[in-house]
Formats: structure tokens, sequence, C-alpha cells
């Protein structure tokens, strides 16, 4: 071992960098909300940049270095790819609505069902966990690919990463703590061309999970107080619909600011839309959809029983026009309603067939 | 609605119920205890059955039967040893119960103007710790896809990792905003690069990003708090102390878990650490996080240049003394062999 | 003993609502949303703010473009709900918002301005109403 250094008297201090700070005298005070992201939206802190040029990954407003490393990956460098007017508000109201699947489920509230129930149950839990694999991998792909000038709707999907890990560990409690068991997954999560996994865009993978995928999910989460059996259930859909229409505000947002902010995207965005409606009632991530396991497990579960079957299929079909319907008004709020009234979609004419 | 137009309404499909009776274990009923109903109590039976390696492509939960015929996901993360830490589904469970919200759970009201070259300093060293949570978040974005869902406990672990450095960089960023001042210079990048470049495999990437930089950033977090100047910044320092605890947990139990299961990887790690130290004592000195740590340690710019780097400097010599004593666990021997620009400090 | 439905009753709930933190928490966070409730041809405006609710009144349905949704179902139907959380200590489960809502060919939330995104805030806030409807198990209530 080297001797000790003595240390100088008085060091050399480098101080030149004081005078290079970002805007300065930003004092921003907290509302009746606390000190929210919207309100440290001031000055040039606040504003967006129409395409970012950031590279380096520094903080918005920040002073840049010109010796900086470009060590961004940034594909989702323009603002109407990305931005949703309410994005500060949707993440502060996740961070504000968090809750725990291990304390918050009254888990003691479970107790046995009949077989066939609670296989159908197990089975949708199956499913479920499985859907929330890709909700909760595909926005965090996209997280590092989108400039940190963008951190308002970047920390939404971090956000909803976070939700989609509780989803995925509450629906694998429950199919675990009732005397069944996980069941035959469903592969309908897993990579086709035009899927949420594989688009290489993102408004086309927000309009396919967040509107579509989640918009029908979010329906079986709320559904999930008439088929629960139990408190336990029905608190885990309750607080889990919760999340998921979060999720699907994102995409109504994004897809909204979009279209006012990049029209020439107009028409790619309406075959985005085409391939998702072609897909929501054949498609299999919508567990309502025709001729598909979770279905008939729903169906089970609408019921009460395998014996019921029929009737549960019923309010099933109930369900699927309730999905189709806000999935309309969905795209319409998102400024897209006209595919609707000017017969490019199909489904306005689907919708009458379930009635 | 014409007649022709008028759709008939949809039969009711018979079911099959093919699905009905396929399942790997059945019977299992795991009950919640004083804790609630954890993440790592579900592990029983097959449905606890980690495997070294994950066979399967798809997104097959952990116990659930499989599909035949489901094309490929390309995750290249799919040994046991590329990802894994026993301690991943019960810092799960302790991150969500430990969540805390900057907006309404920090005291902003305690906020008091500082003397101008204080809060600068304060600024400084928020931004960039702010770019050092955000390479966190970049890194863990690019590898998450990659790790196959035999080890969801980690996979669910690392999204409370990326809800952590989210609050953290909105934290921060709302402190340098909150009390006169602005946000600094950005970081030169060369730890961030370092992190960011670790292309090789998740494990490499956590050496860099939690054992070389993740140390220092816990002894940095600790000095800020030690040196708030009010409640408002010892609350967030405290929960991101808190919060880069349990990430460093993960880290070095991963790294554990790889160099004990994995040929040849703690020759990998020598390596790697060897170009590492570098590459951070490098950032030690081209960030003015020095400086400004320096300035804050000391109470003002006079203060910087004598008390305030004498303790900066013996905050990084705590840093590189803790670093060499978990290397020295993980069974890689850094005495004598330290760079020497990172010896320097344990010199002083 | 205040009378449902009625602005004095409504008030006695919110104040119940908002002295209990336990209905503020595990996923009945913080929200913010200004909707109404319709009840026959009873209207109430409701805001929340935080983990407040601030203000229940009696207003009139017109000039409510400003509100994210309303909740409108028969009369029978609140009393149903009402009668069924004052003998049960809460809403039952086929009596909650969400299944009374499921429930209903139509849902009982519907936008004033017909927007999907805005009429979505009676599904993102909905622990918050239950827990508010819920509260007024504690308040002796006298049905007309």
């Amino acid at each position: 071992m080297s001797e000790a250094v003595e240390l100088p008297k008085e060091h050399e201090l480098d101080v030149s960098w004081l005078d290079n700070m970002g805007e300065w005298g930003i004092k921003a005070e907290p509302s009746n909300r606390g000190m929210t992201l919207a309100d440290i939206q001031l000055s040039s802190y606040g504003e967006l940049p129409e395409v970012s040029e950031n590279q380096t990954g520094r903080p918005r407003g920040a002073t840049a270095r010109p010796e900086a490393y470009r060590v961004g990956d940034y594909g989702v460098n323009k603002v109407s790819e990305i931005w949703l007017d309410n994005a500060e508000f949707l993440y502060e109201e996740a961070l504000q609505r968090q809750w725990s699947s291990a304390t918050d489920v009254p888990w003691e509230t479970i107790e046995p069902l009949p077989d066939d129930v609670e296989e159908a149950e197990c089975l949708l839990c199956t499913f479920f966990t499985e859907v929330e694999f890709v909700a909760g991998d595909v926005p965090a792909r996209w997280i590092g690919k989108t400039s940190a000038d963008f951190l308002e709707p970047r920390n939404v999907l971090i956000a909803q990463v976070m939700d989609e890990a509780r989803h995925m560990d509450v629906f694998r409690k429950r199919a675990l703590a009732n005397g069944g068991g996980l069941m035959r997954m469903s592969g309908s999560t897993s990579g086709f061309v035009g899927s949420i996994d594989l688009s290489r865009d993102f408004t086309e993978m927000s309009t396919r999970l967040h509107i579509s995928g989640e918009g029908a999910v979010l329906t079986m989460f709320r559904m999930g107080e008439l088929f629960g059996q139990n408190e336990a259930e029905k608190t885990m859909y309750r607080l889990c619909a919760q999340d998921e229409a979060r999720h699907v505000a994102f995409g109504v947002m994004h897809l909204r600011y979009l279209g006012a902010a990049a029209p020439e995207r107009r028409e790619e965005i309406e075959v985005y839309l085409d391939e998702a409606e072609g897909q929501i009632l054949a498609g299999q991530q919508n567990p309502a959809s025709q001729a598909s396991e979770t279905s008939e497990a729903l169906a089970v579960l609408l019921g009460g029983g395998q014996q019921h079957y029929d009737e549960g299929y019923k309010q099933l079909l109930a369900i699927r026009k309730r999905q189709l319907k806000e999935y309309m008004k969905r795209v319409e709020s998102a400024g897209f309603g006209e595919r609707f009234t000017n017969g490019r979609s199909p489904l306005p004419k689907q919708y009458a067939s379930v009635a | 609605m014409s007649e022709e137009e008028k759709v008939t309404p949809e039969p009711i499909a018979k079911p099959t119920f093919k699905w009905m009776g396929l399942t790997n274990q059945w019977d299992v009923r795991v009950e919640p205890n004083e804790h609630g109903l954890r993440l790592g109590d579900l592990n029983v039976g097959i449905y606890g059955e980690v495997p070294e390696y994950w066979e399967d492509q798809t997104r097959r939960p952990r116990g659930s039967v499989g599909r035949p015929g489901i094309p490929p996901l390309s995750y290249s993360l799919r040994y046991k040893h590329d990802v894994w830490a026993d301690c991943a589904a019960d810092l799960y469970e302790e991150a969500i119960q430990r969540q805390w919200i900057p907006a309404t759970d920090v005291p902003w009201n305690t906020l008091e103007t500082l003397p101008e070259e204080i809060e600068k300093a304060v600024c400084q060293v928020c931004t960039e710790l702010s770019q050092y949570a955000n390479s966190e978040i970049e890194i863990i974005s690019h590898w998450q896809d990659e790790m196959s869902y035999g080890f969801h406990e980690v996979k669910q672990y690392l999204a409370t990792v990326f809800f952590d450095c989210a609050r953290h960089v909105e934290a921060l960023r709302k402190r340098a905003l909150s009390n006169g001042g602005g946000l600094g210079i950005e970081s030169k990048g060369v730890a961030n690069r370092m992190i960011l470049q670790s292309s090789g495999g998740w494990t490499e990437s956590v050496a860099y990003l939690y054992l070389v930089r993740g140390t220092y950033v816990f002894h940095l977090i600790k000095g800020l708090h030690n040196s708030a100047h009010n409640e408002a910044e010892r609350f967030i320092y405290k929960q991101m102390l808190q919060d880069h605890a349990r990430h460093l947990t993960y880290g070095y139990d991963h790294l554990k878990y790889a160099v004990t299961h994995k040929d040849g990887q703690t020759q990998i790690m020598e390596t790697l650490l060897a170009v590492g130290e570098g590459i951070m004592a490098r950032e030690l000195d081209t960030s003015l996080i020095r400086p400004a740590m320096a300035i804050i340690f000391g109470e003002g710019l006079e203060g910087a240049k004598t008390k305030g780097m004498d303790s900066y400097l013996a905050l990084v010599k705590d840093f590189v003394a803790d670093y060499v004593e978990i290397c020295g666990w993980l069974g890689i021997e850094k005495t004598g062999r330290l760079n020497p620009a990172l010896q320097q400090y344990l010199d002083l | 003993m205040p009378v449902f439905p009625s602005e004095e009753w409504f008030v006695a709930v919110r104040e119940e609502y908002n002295k209990d933190p336990s209905l503020h928490s595990g996923g009945g966070g913080a929200c913010d949303t200004v909707s109404g409730l319709e009840i026959a041809d009873r209207f109430y405006r409701i805001q929340f703010e935080g983990h407040q609710c601030v203000d229940i009144h009696e207003s009139s349905k017109t000039d409510i473009e400003d509100l994210d949704f309303v909740i409108s179902m028969p009369e029978e139907t609140w009393r149903k709900m009402v009668k069924d959380i004052q003998k049960n200590g809460k809403a039952s489960a086929l009596l909650t918002l969400n299944s009374i809502d499921l429930s209903s060919e139509e849902s009982i939330a519907y936008s004033p301005i017909d927007d999907q995104y805005r009429q979505d805030l009676f599904y993102r806030y909905n622990q918050n109403f239950q827990d508010l409807m819920d509260a007024s198990a504690r308040v002796e209530t006298s049905f007309e």
C-alpha cells in the first residue's frame, strides 16, 4: 500500500460552470394538488421541441455540453410521435392510485368454488397474466427509444409498466390461491405481423395496445365485479380496471394529439385502426371475441357454472356490444370518428349484429 | 337500416370446453400470512421451479400449459444466471409498500432561499443525478424486453426500479425548479455511456450500473441527505436512498448469483471492472458533481476549497472502499489490483 | 335525520367520506373531477380534489358541459343501492355503481358533451365514487 497522500490546504475548484446554468430564477409553487409536473412547466422548462435534437439524455432545459456523448437511441424524437396534452396529469394520477396486490386485496375472502367455476377463473387469470406480459414488455421497450425531452409521456409509460407488473402478479396470485392452478396459455399474445409486439412505430403500437387491446380488457376487468365470486376477486378486478382506464386514456389522448399535430399521418393511422378493428371481434386479444377459450370461460363465470353457459353467453354478447360501442366512442374522442359514418369501418354493422 | 342491411344477430356459439382439465398442477392453495399474499409465496410445487434455462420462447406463464405452434419471441436472456437474484420477489413487494409521491409527500413548503452558489450547486447535482436516473431507465428499457418469463420475479422487480427512477427524475426536476434556481449543465456522460454501451448482457450492465456507478451514487445521496438544507431535500434524499438501496441489493445479489453459477463469469467481471474503474475515475474527474458537492459540503464557495472538497473526497474514498469490499465478496480481489485512478482515493 | 335524496344527505355523506383516511388509499387515491349525479328530477354537482370530496350541492341540469360525466340512474335504483348500503355497511356486489352500470343496457354514466374520454373518468375514479357512496352507511337516513 502506498503512503497516505497529504491533502492540500486548499483544493482547486472549477467554478466556471456557475455562470452557465440553465434558465435561472425559477420558483415553481405547489398547487392544491401538491407540486405536480404541471406546476413546473415554467418558462423554457415547459417548452417542448417540435423535434428533439437531444441525443445525450439531458433533462429538458439543462445546458448542453458540447463534448457530451451522444448515447441516446431515440427513434421517437418528434413531439407528435409521443405527446398527449394531459401527460403530467395522468402520471400524477398513477402515482396517487397505486395499490398492493399483497395487502389491498382481501385474499381471506376466497372460498372453494365449484370445479367448473374455479377452472374458468383460473383460465381467465392465466390469460390475463399473459396479456399483461405484453402490456408490460412493449411500452418498456419504447421508453428507452423516446427522447428524454418528453419526460412526461415517458413517465406515464413507466407508470404503466409498473401497473402491468402488478396485474401479472395479482392474476397469478388468484390462480394459485383457491385450490386451482394455471391452465393453458392462449398464445394470442405472441408476435404476428401487425401485432402490438411487432409494431415499429409508437403510435401504431399505442393504437393497438391502448385503444384496441386495453380498451377491450378494461371492459373485462369491469365485468369482474359481476362474475367475481368473492370480495377478493371483485376488488382485484376493480383495481385493475382503474389502472387500465388510465392506459386507455393515454392512447386516446395521444391519438388526439397526433391527429391534430400531424394531419399528414391521418391516413396511416386509419390503416392501423382498420387492422385493429379486424381483430377486435376475431382477434384473440379480446377475450370476449368469438370462438375463444377465454370467451367460453367468461360465459361459464357470468352464468355461474357450465350448466348456465347459454345465459352467461348472452351476458357476454352484451359485454361485446358495450366493448364495441366504447371503442367507437374512444376513437371518435380521439378525432377519428368519421370512419364510423363514412362506411370505412365495419364496426357499426358488427355492432348491430350483436344487438 | 334496410332489410338487406340488417345483420342476423349472432347465435350462441356451441362451447367445446377443450380447455377444461388442461393444467400442469391443480389443487394449489397459497394462503396469505401477516404480510399479505406475496409474490414469493406463490413459488410452490411446479410454480416455484425456476429452471436454470428457460426453453420457452413465448409468453407462457411459468407453470402453465404450453401450446404448440406459437411463433417465438426474441427473448435472449434465458439462463437463470443471466438475470436472477433470490431477493427479487421480496424486493418487488417491498418496493410497492414503500412507494412515495413527490407531489404530495415532500414538504415543499419547507424550501427556503439559499445562497446563490449553494442553490446552483444543489441544482447541478439534481441535474446530473437526474441524468443518471435516466440512463438507468434506458438500460433497463433495453434489457427488460429481452428477459424471458421464466424469471418473472426479476422482470416484475425491474418494473419497480423503472418506477423508482421515474420518480427520481421527477423529484429532482421539481427540486431544481422550485427554489429560485433552474437546471444545471448536463453530464458529460462518461459513466452513462459506459452503462448504455454495455450491450453484451444484463449482468454486464448490472456490473457497471450498480457495482461501479451505483455504489458511488449511494454514497452521494447519503452525503446529500446528511447535508440537506431543509426538510424537503431531506425527504427527497431519504426516499431516494431507500429506493437506491433496493436497486443495489438486487444488483449485488444478481452479480453474486452470476459469478457462482456461470462458468467464466468471474473472469469476465474482472475484465469489465478493469475497464469500468478507469471510466468511473474519469467520471469522477470530469463530472461537475465534484465541485458542486464541495460547495454543498463547504456551505459555500470559500468552504468548498477546504472542508468541502475534503468531505467530498472522503465520500469518494468511502465509495471506493465499499466497491473493493463488494468485489471481494464477489470473489474478485481488488487489493493491489485496483485501477490507480481509483486507488488514489483510497490513499488519501 | 337527512332524507335521501337531498343536499343535506349528500353533505353528511361527504363529511363521513372526508374524515376517514382508510377510504383514500389502496386504489382509491387522489382524484380530480367535477361530475353530476342525476336522481329523478334532482341534480347534484359533486367535486373531488385530491383525497377530498370538496363540494356537493344541489344544482340544475343546465350548463353542465363542464362536468366530466354524469351518473344517472332511475330513482328506484338509487334508493335500492342506498338501502343496500345502509343494511350491509357497503354496497353488495351487484349493487355497486360499476355492477349497476354493467348490468344496464346503456351506461349509467354519460358525458354531457358525448366525449368518451371524459366518460371514462367514471372508470378511472370508480373506487372514489364507490367509497363515497359506501360512506353513507354511517349516515342515518330517511327515505321519503
